[in-house]
């Protein structure tokens, strides 16, 4: 579970490619890619992606996103939250 | 005739008149633009083609890839490691059978594919290994029977070496009918049974050239696209045109056109497409493929009724924003 002093990384179990300002991103499972169960992330999920790099904690994508999108702390910290449950699969947390 | 006079019967020499067969011992082909060369290694081995491929057939010295054929069992290295298989499945009576659970299976090691083959179809049992590498044109094929004369494209093979001339190439294949209509090319693609031959059938009812019902390999060429039929049916003769147009399709109670775009466009065209879904750098390059194709040419989501309207309602310019 993420809390806000986790760093987060992209595991190696899903390939992506980028279009337009969006990404799609296909799991791999047993290095076979699962074609049925492909994510697709907005400009939003995309901004929320790019800014996983291990190098980033959660505290500082929230922050960079209340600078970019002009938001509360509320809404961007559910938003990142939101993100990373419903991508936790293909995420690497530390503490 | 006077009595007595025996008629002899003059005696001939019972001539059978005996044509030796000529070997072919080399085939070169042009399909979907790729140069493919067949040469036969194993002394007394002929090569044929079979009808669909005969209008295939090229002249052209240029070869994409060459590959050798030889006659006689083949195993593959001992440090390769199957990566991914296909067992072969028909459809009887609606259900689903699986007839075969190892009809072909791909294996690799550090230098090499190699993709291990039965042939259902055929009428004698045999096997064959294809050994290749994404970096080389030289391929090579060993196919183990007993017949002198063998098709280098028999089933399964023709799919699988045209899958993987995709493969080099960041090209695309794709379930798929294509249509050209007044220099436009149109492309339906969506799941079996969502009407892609049916539309096939509604255009060239009404006078456009199909491109093919089932599948398609779309190559980037210049600017734009061009979308090639793959040889499956017997009477199939090479096709193509450029690429204008892409609906994924499903039937509906009306007709219905939404422009999709960005990642969107890409996932649902992306889960069309023919992939052997082992190798994440394959699978990253052909989305890769997929956003270059769908930044340039426009796709929609189409719900259609499989009637005479819908060509109408897709030729209607104006009702497909962008």
């Amino acid at each position: 579970m993420a809390g806000l002093k986790s760093i987060l990384s992209h595991s190696k179990s899903v390939v992506t490619t980028k279009t337009g300002n969006e990404y799609v991103l296909v799991p791999i499972a047993n290095n076979i890619a699962d074609m049925n169960s492909m994510y697709t992330l907005n400009e939003t999920g995309a901004f929320i992606w790019e800014h996983i790099n291990g190098i980033n904690s959660v505290e500082n994508i929230i922050s960079d996103m209340i600078k970019e999108y002009d938001v509360d702390y509320s809404t961007a910290s559910n938003d990142v939250f939101s993100f990373i449950n419903e991508m936790e699969a293909y995420l690497i947390i530390s503490e | 005739m006077p009595p007595g006079h025996e008629v002899k019967k003059t005696h001939q020499k019972c001539i059978k008149k005996f044509q030796k067969k000529k070997l072919v011992r080399n085939v070169k082909l042009e399909i979907a633009g790729y140069r493919i060369g067949f040469e036969a290694e194993t002394e007394g081995l002929s090569l044929s083609v079979s009808k669909k491929f005969l209008t295939s057939i090229s002249s052209g010295t240029y070869e994409d890839i060459t590959i050798r054929v030889h006659r006689s069992e083949y195993y593959p290295e001992p440090d390769a490691a199957k990566v991914f298989h296909a067992p072969f499945v028909e459809e009887i009576d609606g259900i689903i059978v699986q007839n075969n659970p190892d009809f072909w299976s791909i294996w690799k090691n550090d230098s090499s594919l190699f993709i291990k083959i039965i042939f259902p179809l055929s009428k004698v049992e045999k096997k064959a290994v294809l050994r290749f590498s994404l970096a080389e044109k030289e391929w090579n094929l060993w196919i183990d029977t007993d017949e002198t004369e063998v098709d280098p494209l028999e089933y399964p093979l023709d799919g699988l070496i045209l899958y993987y001339l995709t493969v080099i190439n960041n090209d695309i294949m794709i379930h798929a009918s294509g249509v050209s209509h007044d220099g436009e090319g149109y492309l339906f693609t969506g799941i079996s049974g969502k009407g892609k031959s049916t539309m096939a059938n509604l255009w060239a009812a009404s006078g456009a050239q199909v491109i093919h019902d089932d599948r398609l390999i779309i190559r980037k060429k210049g600017d734009g696209y061009r979308m090639f039929n793959t040889p499956v049916y017997d009477n199939d003769y090479p096709l193509s045109c450029p690429l204008s147009k892409i609906f994924v399709i499903e039937h509906g109670k009306e007709n219905i056109v939404i422009p999709l775009k960005g990642a969107a466009s890409v996932s649902q065209i992306m889960a069309n497409c023919i992939q052997h879904a082992w190798d994440s750098r394959i699978i990253g390059n052909l989305m890769e493929s997929v956003s270059g194709m769908c930044n340039i040419i426009p796709s929609y989501k189409l719900n259609f009724t499989p009637k005479r309207s819908v060509i109408d309602f897709i030729l209607k310019k104006d009702e497909h924003p962008r």
